[in-house]
């Protein structure tokens, strides 16, 4: 079961409209999902990574829609074409929750303040189930105590406003793993809360991917959670996937520039003050305003000429692929 | 919820206190004196000052004005409203004739705009942007601007004179007895009293549907795959209740008070109208007692908004 491929994503771009004016929020990205994996997406702000979440679960907002290209989730009966599906409509609906769930990245304001946790899980249950009103109540409770919430069962009736920010984010967990989805899309979860829950919170995703093979795709700016819990990753950089590979490709044989830029641009512990922490200098692009070629080489150490023209994607190894010109400059330096 | 409820009633036993010590003496500090309202100028000047300060002594007006609030006071608490200085009738009597006029027309007239006003937010709000949603703002915005008598009129004009579908005005006529006979006269004015509210109400509903809807948790509700009805009702209608809620509370007080305005226009026998005559006739217990009940029933609404909102809103009912 394990390294089952769970999601496909091919060639997928998904363009914004906003005052007559297109914006290619995600432009060509590739990726797989697999079962009992987790695949972290990195990369910063404004980069795509929550536009590729939302594309995949059809919540995108009102002004955008995916143009091109293929989402397949391998479902145990057949494949399911998700982009090819209505929006809102009942096919997608049975997807969402059910087979591919996702939690938020601020759970302050991901959960309704008017319901209790117990009816706002229960939902979940309620349309993708038929567990009768008294078996929803305990599969919650006995939800709320697997996230490590104590006294599930006097808990499951308080407001969100009565739990903490790491509560919270177990109760959204527990939301999201309320039907034993096949996929969990975590978007940024721990960004909202401090340092410790974080590493309760991974704790908890890491023993979910163990026991039920859910396949994981986390979405981070943070390259200490990606050393951390990714298998693969894909380093996102303005709407394309400019790196990609498993963890040890990528963090120990980085090929992009960019990858390389980001790792040296994080704070080690223990280092102390003295130690060199190199900002990616510039900005990133307006997206109305694209550089022609690779989108990065306006900021790259390694541009040459050859950057004015689109890279194309090539294979380092049969896991590893980079869109670099210079891959190999950048793999010797 | 019960402590809170309770604690929310005592507090208005001194804000009421304190406010009906302030009408007082509002009143007071009003130039003359009851007597010089209660006798015509004419009469007054055949009578001699030594008659006149006898009257004075006979009602207690000389005495001190903390001493007068005094005896005043007891006597409401008593139940003992006084007498109308125009009429001479007890004022306890004229508020049993007139506030049922006043509370079948208000109450018909909030039941209208809080149905009516709610449902077109929604509507303008779930198609945001549509040809329908722009007429309604369009209309909202006249009807929250124009005043009600310009609508009052304008429904007689048409209803009444030109029509002729519905009386002008009016409540009672000899052989009428039950609710049903005076229907056709309390539609007019009660649709018209209702316009302004309701288009205030829907006003508000659409913006508060549209912020509940911005929400992220809306983001989760169609995140677990429940149809949409779902998501824009019970997540999202149900969070933009509660400012709606406050905003139909604070009409509240005009079940009580009347709306001095509507009364007058179409001859409704309430106690806006009385209100106005009151004034007019410088009958200053009536004054005293209506702007008292009046400032009764706004604290009454916002006790029922609170706990009403307590309901709703879990975060409200904060220890």
């Amino acid at each position: 079961m394990d390294g089952d491929i769970a999601l496909t994503v091919s060639n997928l771009r998904t363009y914004f409209y906003n005052n007559n004016r297109c914006n290619k929020a995600i432009d060509g990205v590739d990726f797989q999902v697999r079962r009992g994996r987790t695949l972290c997406i990195v990369g910063e702000s404004g980069c795509g990574k929550s536009v590729t979440a939302s594309s995949i679960m059809q919540l995108l907002p009102t002004l955008s829609r995916i143009e091109e290209g293929e989402i397949i989730y391998h479902a145990e009966n057949g494949d399911i074409r998700i982009d090819e599906l209505e929006r809102n409509g009942w096919q997608m609906r049975d997807i969402r929750g059910a087979e591919i769930a996702m939690i938020f990245q601020d759970p302050m304001t991901a959960l309704n303040p008017v319901y209790t946790i117990g009816f706002q899980i229960g939902e979940n249950l309620k349309y993708h189930t038929k567990l009768t009103t008294r078996a929803i109540r305990k599969t919650c409770i006995d939800l709320l105590g697997a996230m490590g919430i104590p006294l599930p069962e006097r808990r499951v009736d308080e407001y969100p406003h009565n739990y903490s920010g790491g509560m919270r984010q177990r109760a959204m967990i527990a939301m999201a793993m309320a039907c034993n989805p096949k996929i969990l899309i975590a978007d940024e979860p721990t960004t909202a809360l401090d340092v410790t829950i974080q590493a309760q919170i991974f704790e908890l995703m890491e023993a979910l991917k163990r026991e039920h093979g859910t396949a994981i795709m986390l979405i981070t700016h943070d390259m200490g959670v990606v050393a951390e819990l990714a298998d693969e990753v894909a380093v996102m950089y303005m709407g394309k996937i400019v790196e990609a590979g498993s963890v040890d490709d990528v963090l120990r044989n980085p090929r992009h520039p960019y990858t390389r830029a980001l790792l040296s641009s994080i704070p080690v512990l223990g280092r102390g003050k003295a130690q060199d922490i190199r900002p990616i200098r510039g900005s990133t692009p307006d997206p109305f305003d694209r550089p022609p070629g690779c989108q990065f080489a306006p900021r790259c150490d390694f541009a040459t000429d050859a950057c004015s023209r689109l890279p194309a994607e090539e294979n380092v190894t049969a896991t590893h692929r980079v869109s670099c010109w210079n891959h190999r400059e950048v793999a010797d330096a | 919820m019960l402590t809170y409820t309770l604690r929310r009633i005592m507090i208005l036993i001194p804000m009421l206190l304190v406010i009906s010590f302030l009408v007082y003496l509002g009143l007071e500090l009003t130039p003359g004196d009851a007597v010089e309202y209660m006798i015509p100028p004419d009469v007054a000047n055949t009578l001699s000052r030594e008659a006149l300060d006898e009257l004075r002594e006979a009602l207690g007006l000389n005495k001190s004005f903390l001493e007068r609030y005094w005896i005043w006071l007891t006597n409401v608490l008593q139940g003992n409203f006084g007498h109308s200085t125009s009429g001479g009738v007890p004022i306890s009597q004229i508020f049993l004739d007139r506030l049922p006029a006043t509370i079948e027309l208000s109450i018909l007239a909030l039941f209208f705009s809080t149905v009516i006003g709610c449902t077109l937010g929604t509507i303008s709000a779930l198609r945001r942007g549509s040809a329908s949603d722009s007429l309604l703002t369009v209309a909202g915005m006249l009807g929250v601007s124009i005043p009600e008598f310009f609508f009052g009129l304008v429904a007689i004009l048409t209803f009444a004179l030109n029509l002729a579908w519905l009386p002008v005005g009016g409540r009672l006529l000899p052989g009428y007895e039950t609710l049903w006979d005076r229907l056709p006269n309390l539609i007019l004015p009660a649709l018209v009293l209702s316009l302004m509210m309701t288009a205030g109400v829907m006003r508000y509903s659409r913006a508060a549907m549209l912020d509940a809807l911005s929400r992220e948790y809306i983001r989760t509700a169609r995140a677990k795959g429940l149809p949409e009805w779902r998501v824009n009702f019970v997540h999202g209608f149900r969070t933009a209740l509660t400012p709606v809620i406050v905003l139909i509370g604070f009409r509240l007080p005009t079940l009580i008070g009347g709306s001095v305005i509507i009364e007058q226009v179409f001859q409704w026998p309430g106690v806006g109208n009385e209100f106005v005559t009151a004034v007019r006739s410088q009958d200053y217990p009536l004054v005293m007692m209506i702007a008292l009940f009046s400032v009764l029933a706004m604290l009454l609404a916002s006790l029922i908004i609170d706990i009403l909102t307590a309901l709703i809103d879990p975060r409200v009912r904060l220890e």
